[in-house]
């Protein structure tokens, strides 16, 4: 589908700037929050950093570093984006009982900002689009992002994932019991026998093209599907398998979005039970937390996995640590409803 | 690649709650725009907007809906998309089939129940049964889960031009091979919090719109479902065939969060990409439902985009005079307007238009009238600079 040259990262974790990452030290969440690591944003000037809601800073602070390649055009995935600045705007409209309103949250609330300041900070008159379906928004992105590569073979393009924990929009997932009523630390997410996950967020960001030369791996190919049966969702896996793999091919490694959701368990053990020994499992939330976006940073752990041919010992669920990671398959779930597939390759 | 045709169309809006209700709306120059009172905002009575007069109750009593969850948006656009599917025979097993994807535009999606939003978004515990509509996904979800869709599905959000955009990627989709046919579309209710936002910018005409005028006094907000059907060339055997969507450009104009560059390269760049995708020479197309909101900046630079493109623009008119300003529905209903002009070769007057802008000259048609077209260009431009235009060609 398409060539992987460059990513960046602001997760919970020591993923940003490139040369400060570090996998193997685990930062902790604190009342059941893994919250982004601001970095210094080092390139937005002050003036304008202030004015910018958390997303958007993310968002543009991940993709900074990328700009200077000029992409073509900038694709974006995000649920959450402005959900915070909305709530503020309500506020507003309130608190003055619809009087005279300042009218800046207004103009942040809504979702493509992300991808507007971005090329507003860019001068990028290129495609531009922001895709908001939830826990298929980054899928979405990264699709669309597919078939632009198909329509113009030459070009490069942006594509990424962000999403905050808001501190008031937490509320509403958690009175869903998205959310564990009882503290859980990331360190023991998966031991605790419990519905609900821990909050998370960040942006994950990646040059794309259909160019092979230099590439950091291969996006080989995407699935997704919408069913509360875990049958169905591991019969899909093991179609995209069949489809996907040559005969003698095999998946080094199994990242799955397993989040500490005692009622999501079964998907997990089904899409892992038709796995065979060879393949190791292993798992990301615990690093990033739980939000609609995730499987962007699990596409960027699998880049950092496929480069470097190292995996950190805390991700790993079942197997051994490999001399070799050549096929990844991450597998995420959200909210136990929305299922993705995605085929990540080592350059050959 | 694939071609991609439109063969059915379903629509609500403030004139009219069906394709032909708003057609021969569109025929006797019916403008929907009113100083409702129902709305439940400050706002209310006292300035014009373009509001459906079907209350959510009867809008549920009326599709049989008992989920407590469900909200004014998501009724919309099930009664449009309803429209859509039957017009095209969409079959069961068609609906369920894993290359049907479904693609949804929004801007407000649940917040068209602010208050009750802003009350869960600061309780301890028990949240309304509103809890998961408020999300922008939701609509889409709600369609999702009635009709079973098992192909790609997905929500987009880029302000005013979100439904312009989900009827592009829904095309793409066709053409890429991903899908073979595709409900494509957008809905927005009337919201406390759009009406106050747009109000905050001062960009809200306190009378009823004018677009193009060079008195014109901003914008009036509607309220609007309308879906498309996408088939490619192998479903067509023996279907009503409304148009072909032969092109679509997408720019961003990369000026300023809320308001368009002078000369208006995002609005230059969508439309003349348009043309380039639909391998069209500008000489061909033979009118321009216009993005035409009525604001200050809007027209003033739309005009003078479509200037340096054509030079000489064919005709043009914004129906936003009739429907108001429906945001994340406004792309869809456009283009369902796009193709109503090529259906049926006519073409329908802009309403309220006096004088020309200064410096522009530029009239849009205020006469409808019968006329030879082969080519329609509809354009949607957002806040974020996100500007998109779509071409339909007569099948």
């Amino acid at each position: 589908m398409l060539f992987i040259h460059q990513t960046t990262c602001i997760s919970p974790q020591q993923t940003f700037p490139e040369k400060d990452i570090n996998l193997e030290y685990l930062y902790e969440s604190s009342d059941n929050k893994l919250k982004a690591r601001d970095p210094g944003y080092e390139n937005i000037p002050a003036n304008q950093l202030r004015k910018m809601g958390k997303s958007v800073r993310l968002g543009m602070g991940a993709a900074l570093p990328l700009i200077p390649k000029d992409p073509k055009g900038i694709i974006i995935g995000t649920a959450n984006a402005g959900m915070e600045e909305s709530i503020e705007f309500m506020k507003q409209i309130i608190d003055h009982n619809e009087g005279i309103l300042s009218p800046g949250t207004f103009v942040q609330s809504t979702p493509n900002t992300i991808a507007s300041q971005i090329s507003l900070y860019s001068g990028n008159k290129g495609y531009n689009i922001t895709h908001v379906h939830a826990g298929m928004a980054f899928e979405n992105a990264l699709l669309d992002t597919a078939m632009l590569i198909k329509e113009n073979p030459l070009n490069t393009y942006l594509v990424g994932g962000v999403d905050e924990i808001g501190t008031k929009n937490h509320n509403i997932d958690r009175l869903q019991s998205w959310y564990k009523k009882e503290l859980v630390s990331n360190i023991h997410l998966y031991e605790a026998d419990s519905p609900g996950s821990i909050a998370g967020e960040g942006a994950a960001m990646f040059l794309v093209n259909g160019n092979k030369t230099n590439a950091m791996a291969r996006f080989k190919a995407l699935t997704t599907l919408y069913s509360e049966d875990e049958d169905i969702v591991a019969g899909r896996m093991q179609w995209f398998l069949d489809d996907q793999l040559r005969t003698g091919e095999n998946i080094d490694l199994l990242l799955t979005g397993e989040n500490g959701d005692d009622r999501l368990l079964k998907f997990f053990s089904a899409c892992e039970s038709i796995m065979d020994n060879e393949t190791t499992v292993a798992r990301f939330k615990h690093m990033c937390g739980e939000y609609p976006t995730a499987s962007s940073f699990a596409l960027w752990i699998a880049c950092q996995v496929l480069t470097n041919q190292a995996l950190p010992q805390h991700m790993i669920k079942k197997g051994s640590i490999k001399k070799e990671y050549k096929n990844l398959l991450i597998y995420n779930n959200y909210k136990g409803m929305q299922h993705s597939f995605m085929l990540v390759s080592k350059i050959s | 690649m694939s071609k991609v045709f439109v063969t059915g169309i379903g629509m609500i809006s403030a004139i009219g709650n069906t394709l032909g209700e708003n057609r021969t709306s569109l025929l006797q120059g019916i403008c929907g725009i009113t100083k409702t009172k129902n709305l439940p905002s400050r706002h209310s009575g006292i300035l014009p907007f373009g509001e459906i007069f079907i209350d959510t109750q009867t809008l549920k009593e009326k599709w049989k809906v008992t989920d407590e969850g469900v909200t004014r948006t998501m009724l919309l656009a099930l009664h449009a998309s309803q429209e859509a599917i039957q017009d095209a025979r969409l079959s069961h097993s068609q609906l369920i089939a894993n290359d049907t994807a479904l693609v949804n535009a929004t801007t407000v999606g649940g917040i068209c129940l602010m208050d009750e939003f802003f009350r869960d978004v600061n309780k301890e515990s028990n949240g309304s049964p509103y809890l998961s509509s408020y999300e922008m996904a939701s609509v889409t979800r709600y369609l999702r889960s009635l009709y079973k869709i098992n192909g790609i599905v997905n929500t987009i959000n880029t302000a005013c031009s979100s439904s312009a955009n989900a009827i592009m990627y829904g095309a793409r989709l066709i053409r890429n091979g991903l899908a073979s046919r595709v409900i494509a579309g957008g809905v927005d209710s009337l919201s406390k919090f759009t009406i106050n936002g747009f109000n905050s910018l001062h960009l809200l005409s306190t009378e009823i719109c004018t677009p193009f005028d060079a008195n014109r006094k901003g914008l009036n907000l509607g309220e609007a479902a309308a879906f498309l059907i996408l088939e490619n060339e192998e479903e067509l055997k023996g279907k009503k065939l409304y148009a072909e969507l032969t092109g679509y450009g997408n720019s961003n104009d990369a000026f300023h969060p809320s308001s368009l560059s002078r000369e208006g390269d995002g609005p230059y760049l969508a439309m003349g990409g348009a043309l380039a995708s639909a391998g069209l020479d500008k000489k061909e197309i033979g009118f321009i439902n216009a993005h035409g909101t009525g604001t200050e900046n809007n027209d003033e630079v739309e005009s003078r985009a479509m200037l340096r493109l054509f030079g000489d623009p064919p005709p043009f008119s914004s129906t936003k005079s009739n429907t108001g300003h429906t945001l994340g529905a406004s792309g869809a209903i456009e283009a369902a307007y796009s193709i109503l002009n090529l259906t049926h070769q006519e073409i329908y007057a802009g309403l309220h238009f006096k004088q020309p802008i200064p410096g522009t000259g530029l009239r849009p048609v205020t006469t409808t009238q019968r006329i030879s077209l082969q080519h329609t260009m509809s354009n949607s431009f957002g806040f974020g600079g996100n500007c998109t235009s779509l071409i339909f060609s007569k099948a």
